[in-house]
């Protein structure tokens, strides 16, 4: 139950333009945003652990010590099995991605024939005379266009991501002191609301990434479903591919989108209506998904109304792009927190004149030492 | 004013300071022992206490510190460690029950049941160190660990009982069941 009121129209505007600042910040250090997002990921995913430790009778800090210890020798374990596994299945795997990747250029090619045969100012469209229509010309085209900034951004981001592991280790060891320090440092008469803000935060974080898995479940069965109906191989982990990607709002869903059509189109290459039913089957799944589940689930976990989330998401996007569609629900729910507490303490007199009485004390109080 | 300021700039660098405090690692057993001291987590082992320890947080008052107001928004329970604290209520009958609490003695323990109002105002009567107990952190140590939660809650309601009947016993015309 909460006795505090529900925040105003002026509250709610001050959160929004909040929100939008700080996704424009954002979008200027994503190399220090992402890797600060993985690591706080990890720390929820991890707490549990941590936790179990401690009630097994180590202590915080071995506890810390001891999950970093695991994670990182998962992680070389699991680096070092991809590696092997790809080493050995490079070739195969090679041949796969060209198979769909062709099938995918060839079901492009024959929409293009009917387009320009139907309608024949297509034809002249840029467009249809940029699209390679075979393999090699589609490989060409990517190495001149794209590999070379794709390495380059590679070559940013990898330092930003070795910081994930480090900061991970201090998170888990020392963050709940740290947590400790940061409301030991607030005067007295703002202590309570400020642990109310902590927990709040804390909250809105695990209910963003529980709604997360809750959406991906969601959007896996739905399209698993319809895949499966469709005939599609391997519909449950096509599926699971499409949710995650979709975890990038619209972007993540038009890359969803183009893999399952590439998918269809290599399975029945001479039967257009299964390719076309698996596009409209992805379309509805992602309209659902964006105007529906996400407001529902991830909206929700959140307390926010779906109509404020979807307007939010484009609000995100128009500000900082990608990066803003994917922050912008995680970061609105904890400035609202923010916003809301330090509202209420503005707001509230006598919190403001204990705040004084104590200053007044310390000014009077004997200096010792 | 003078001597404000240079207090203020103290604890200002002593909170700059602190955040590589816990680089070193720090008194952390004595800490548990002192906890052990307390009443309310007597039956608590040394493992539990390392568990409950995360949740508690520590404040210093001055004397004449307001701690919280009657009316106020209970959010949690506190545990005088050292100092003294007054209990100032505008019903009378409470006002009886618990004048003022000493170290180890704790307060506003009806906020970790429920989000209700103060009934009585908390202040310092000296400089006073106490440890808080935030509701939803205490909630979230029940849902993990029941055992700490049922021997924590044992003896606050040893407590809350004691009081109960000495507000009923200056109530003559209830009666005591």
């Amino acid at each position: 139950m909460r006795n505090e009121p529900e925040p105003g129209v002026l509250t709610w505007g001050v959160i929004i333009m909040i929100t939008c600042l700080i996704l424009y910040l954002f979008e200027r250090v994503l190399w220090l945003v992402v890797p600060g997002l993985l690591v706080l990921v990890g720390y929820y995913c991890l707490q549990p652990l941590m936790q179990a430790l401690v009630r097994a009778g180590l202590k915080h800090r071995t506890a810390g010590k001891v999950v970093t210890g695991l994670l990182f020798l998962v992680t070389v374990l699991g680096v070092t099995l991809l590696l092997y596994v790809a080493a050995t299945r490079v070739a195969g795997w090679q041949a796969t991605t060209a198979h769909y990747v062709q099938g995918g250029l060839d079901f492009l090619g024959k929409t293009q024939g009917v387009l320009a045969e139907k309608l024949p100012l297509m034809k002249r469209s840029a467009l249809l005379r940029s699209t390679p229509m075979n393999l090699d010309a589609a490989s060409d085209q990517f190495v001149d266009k794209y590999l070379g900034r794709l390495l380059l951004q590679l070559v940013h981001w990898l330092p930003s991501l070795l910081l994930v592991p480090y900061l991970m280790y201090f998170m888990l060891q020392d963050g709940n002191r740290l947590k400790k320090q940061v409301i030991r440092s607030v005067p007295n008469a703002f202590f309570e609301k400020t642990l109310l803000m902590f927990d709040r935060v804390d909250h809105s974080l695990q209910s963003y990434l529980v709604g997360l898995m809750k959406l991906t479940f969601l959007d896996t069965t739905c399209l698993g479903l319809g895949l499966w109906l469709l005939g599609i191989s391997h519909p449950v982990l096509l599926g699971l591919m499409a949710a995650v990607l979709a975890w990038l709002p619209y972007v993540g869903s038009a890359a969803g989108g183009v893999l399952v059509t590439m998918v269809a189109a290599t399975d029945y290459p001479k039967d257009p209506a299964t390719i076309y039913g698996c596009v409209v089957l992805f379309i509805c799944v992602r309209l659902l998904d964006d105007f529906v589940f996400l407001p529902m689930t991830v909206g929700r976990s959140l307390r926010f109304h779906p109509v404020l989330s979807v307007l939010m998401l484009f609000m995100g996007a128009a500000v900082a792009g990608p990066a803003g569609l994917l922050l912008v629900l995680p970061v609105m729910g904890v400035v609202a927190v923010i916003t809301e507490t330090l509202g209420q303490i503005i707001t509230d007199q006598r919190l403001r004149a204990r705040y004084r009485q104590a200053r007044q004390l310390q000014r009077t109080m004997p200096e010792v030492g | 004013m003078l001597l404000g300021k240079q207090t203020e700039r103290r604890q200002i660098l002593e909170v700059m300071k602190s955040p590589f405090n816990f680089l070193r690692a720090a008194a952390d057993d004595r800490r548990i022992e002192n906890l052990k001291g307390l009443s309310l987590f007597k039956r608590l082992t040394a493992r539990e206490l390392r568990e409950l320890d995360l949740l508690l947080h520590e404040r210093s008052y001055q004397a004449d510190e307001v701690i919280f107001d009657e009316g106020d928004t209970g959010l949690g329970l506190y545990i005088v460690v050292s100092g003294r604290v007054k209990i100032v209520s505008s019903h009378a009958a409470l006002q009886r029950v618990t004048p003022e609490c000493g170290p180890g003695d704790f307060f506003g323990e009806l906020a970790l049941f429920e989000e209700s109002q103060r009934t009585a105002r908390a202040v310092a009567g000296e400089p006073t160190q106490v440890l808080a107990l935030f509701r939803t952190e205490f909630f979230s140590l029940l849902e993990r660990d029941r055992g700490i939660g049922l021997k924590i809650l044992f003896e606050l309601s040893r407590t809350v009982v004691g009081r109960a009947r000495k507000l009923l016993a200056s109530q003559p015309h209830l009666p005591i069941v």
